[in-house]
């Protein structure tokens, strides 16, 4: 059972304040929520199964070289000595 | 003639190229088709219709002048709202990121682009991509063209309901657990999710990247193999992407073995499933061979599933601060956690559903319990499937359990609103490529197969689809609109 509390500690960690009427629906429909994919426990817990679908293939990453974006908005920012520069905070 | 706005896509290459039209003169029928039908069916979030004129004049001057136009030259493009494009407003649906406008462009816009293709706007969706209907977009829902008091199904509801209503010649959605072939089947259009990796996700937002690939929707399978040709490819930008070959139609038939997977047809509704046996008869009367299979672990599935999108979704979104990009929002007494919190609020109530549910599930203690065990799930799924194809070509189901709802039916309740997800999110956790062709309609309601192939098998769902879809002839335009 999700309590208040629960849903307030979760909101916490995923930063995202909710509502009152968040707070008032949510356990209830996060309950059941995980009182369906609570199905999962039946399986087994099974280590030798490989749980990457795709092989990560390290050899084929892009060579590591510097070059400029051909984003022309963000080179426009780029300053003389070669600094971004951001917009200021107000 | 075939009213210009009515044309296939390439019908309106081969118009163009013989001179029957101007690029122009066909997006102002588009453009006159929108305007005509957008009031009811709500499709578009950000319309271009600046940009897509210029684009056309410019493929007109290419023609005067003689030079290559490319393979989708004229071709009117809508573009889910959640693929990036250069100048043009990326909402994705949400608050949040409702002033976003990208400085570049997805891999696959750039694709179109280069080939001639002309876009003509953003196109509806659930927030994020999370949902079923368009009814969490923060803007306003899509209507069905066929029956406009029901749902055009989701997320790329938009792109769905868009394509059927003659708005755009094709479009471009993005499918995370069914999200292309869910309204696809509920506007009666040819949807596909590929093999994961065969389309660059590079520009996309994500929302589970795992499990999503961009595709076409369109209102023929020719048109889906000329986009799917087009889009497809390995990119530096997206290093899960690969290569893979060119699809051709119509292509030389061999005859294929298909298999009718069972759970989906018992949990379907009587009139779905009448429709899915009377296409595996014609499939039968074309000379391929049907049996009926069975998927043990497909029980499983939709937890599974709902565990990994959410915890993917709860570290991707973890990115909407608001400061990098984002909306306006008093910056007050700056204080980093405070202001994050309270930016996020301004997620739609799914959206924090799912990012909550993600926290939950990766949380320790927790962990091992549901993310481990939905991706072990995952893998012995993928491996059940694999099996299957070494004896069959195709597996074949209802896309969607039921017909289109109405409005509101199911949106007070998250699980009730999952379970419609139950036949398509098999493809995604597999990773391998699935089609919804429509097949029917029951109340002047759509209903559409999927069909499902081995990973970069694209070539036999094609051939089947091209089959099916000589056989079954669907009226293609809506009357309601």
């Amino acid at each position: 059972m999700i309590s208040k509390e629960d849903l307030e500690h979760l909101a916490l960690i995923s930063r995202i304040n909710l509502t009152e009427n968040e707070l008032e629906k949510f356990p209830k429909q996060l309950d059941k929520t995980i009182e369906y994919i609570d199905i999962l426990e039946e399986l087994a817990s099974d280590d030798s199964i490989n749980l990457d679908l795709q092989e990560l293939r390290f050899e084929e990453l892009r060579i590591d070289e510097i070059s400029l974006s051909d984003d022309k908005q963000l080179n426009k920012n780029i300053t003389d000595d070669g600094f971004l520069r951001g917009p200021k905070m107000k | 003639m075939t009213k210009l706005d009515d044309l296939l896509a390439y019908e309106v290459v081969e118009g163009l190229t013989e001179g029957q039209f101007t690029a122009e003169e066909y997006v102002i029928s588009i453009l006159k088709r929108i305007e005509e039908v957008e009031p009811k069916v709500h499709s578009f979030i950000t319309l271009d219709t600046e940009g897509a004129l210029s684009s056309a004049k410019i493929i007109d001057k290419k023609i005067r002048e003689k030079e290559d136009i490319g393979q989708l030259a004229g071709v009117t493009v809508g573009i889910k709202d959640n693929i990036s494009t250069q100048g043009i407003r990326t909402t994705c649906a949400s608050k949040i990121l409702e002033n976003y406008v990208p400085t570049y462009d997805a891999t696959v816009i750039r694709n179109l682009k280069e080939n001639g293709a002309i876009l003509l706007g953003k196109l509806n969706l659930d927030e994020f991509g999370m949902g079923s209907t368009t009814e969490y977009s923060r803007y306003r829902p899509t209507h069905n063209p066929w029956n406009l008091d029901y749902v055009p199904g989701g997320s790329s509801g938009g792109s769905g309901a868009a394509v059927a209503a003659g708005e755009c010649t094709v479009a471009l959605g993005s499918d995370t657990g069914g999200s292309i072939r869910c309204p696809s089947s509920f506007c009666s259009v040819v949807g596909l999710k590929p093999t994961y990796g065969r389309v660059s996700r590079s520009g996309l937002i994500s929302y589970a990247n795992s499990l999503e690939q961009i595709g076409p929707i369109c209102r023929s399978v020719k048109d889906l193999v000329m986009m799917l040709n087009i889009i497809s490819g390995k990119d530096a930008m997206d290093n899960t992407s690969m290569p893979s070959s060119p699809i051709t139609v119509p292509n030389k038939l061999n005859k294929l073995n298909v298999a009718v997977i069972k759970e989906l047809i018992t949990g379907s509704d009587q009139e779905v499933a009448k429709s899915v046996f009377s296409a595996s008869e014609k499939f039968q009367e074309i000379g391929f061979s049907c049996e009926e299979v069975s998927i043990k672990n497909l029980h499983y599935a939709l937890p599974s599933y709902y565990t990994l999108a959410s915890a993917e979704a709860s570290s991707n979104l973890a990115r909407y601060d608001n400061i990098r990009y984002g909306f306006d929002y008093p910056i007050g007494e700056y204080k980093w956690d405070t202001y994050f919190s309270n930016v996020r609020e301004n997620f739609g109530e799914e959206v924090k559903r799912r990012i909550l549910i993600g926290s939950y599930v990766l949380s320790s203690g927790y962990y091992g319990k549901y993310y481990l065990k939905a991706r072990r799930l995952r893998s012995l799924l993928r491996l059940e499937l694999l099996t299957l194809f070494k004896k069959y070509d195709l597996l074949i189901g209802p896309t969607m359990p039921i017909l289109p709802f109405k409005f509101g039916e199911k949106i007070d309740d998250p699980i009730k609103m999952y379970l419609v997800d139950v036949n398509t999110v098999i493809a995604n956790l597999a990773g391998i490529p699935a089609i919804s062709l429509p097949i029917g309609f029951s109340n002047g309601l759509p209903i559409g197969l999927q069909i499902m192939a081995a990973p970069f098998e694209e070539q036999k769902l094609i051939d089947a689809s091209y089959e099916l879809e000589k056989v079954i002839h669907i009226q293609r335009r809506p009357n309601s609109i």
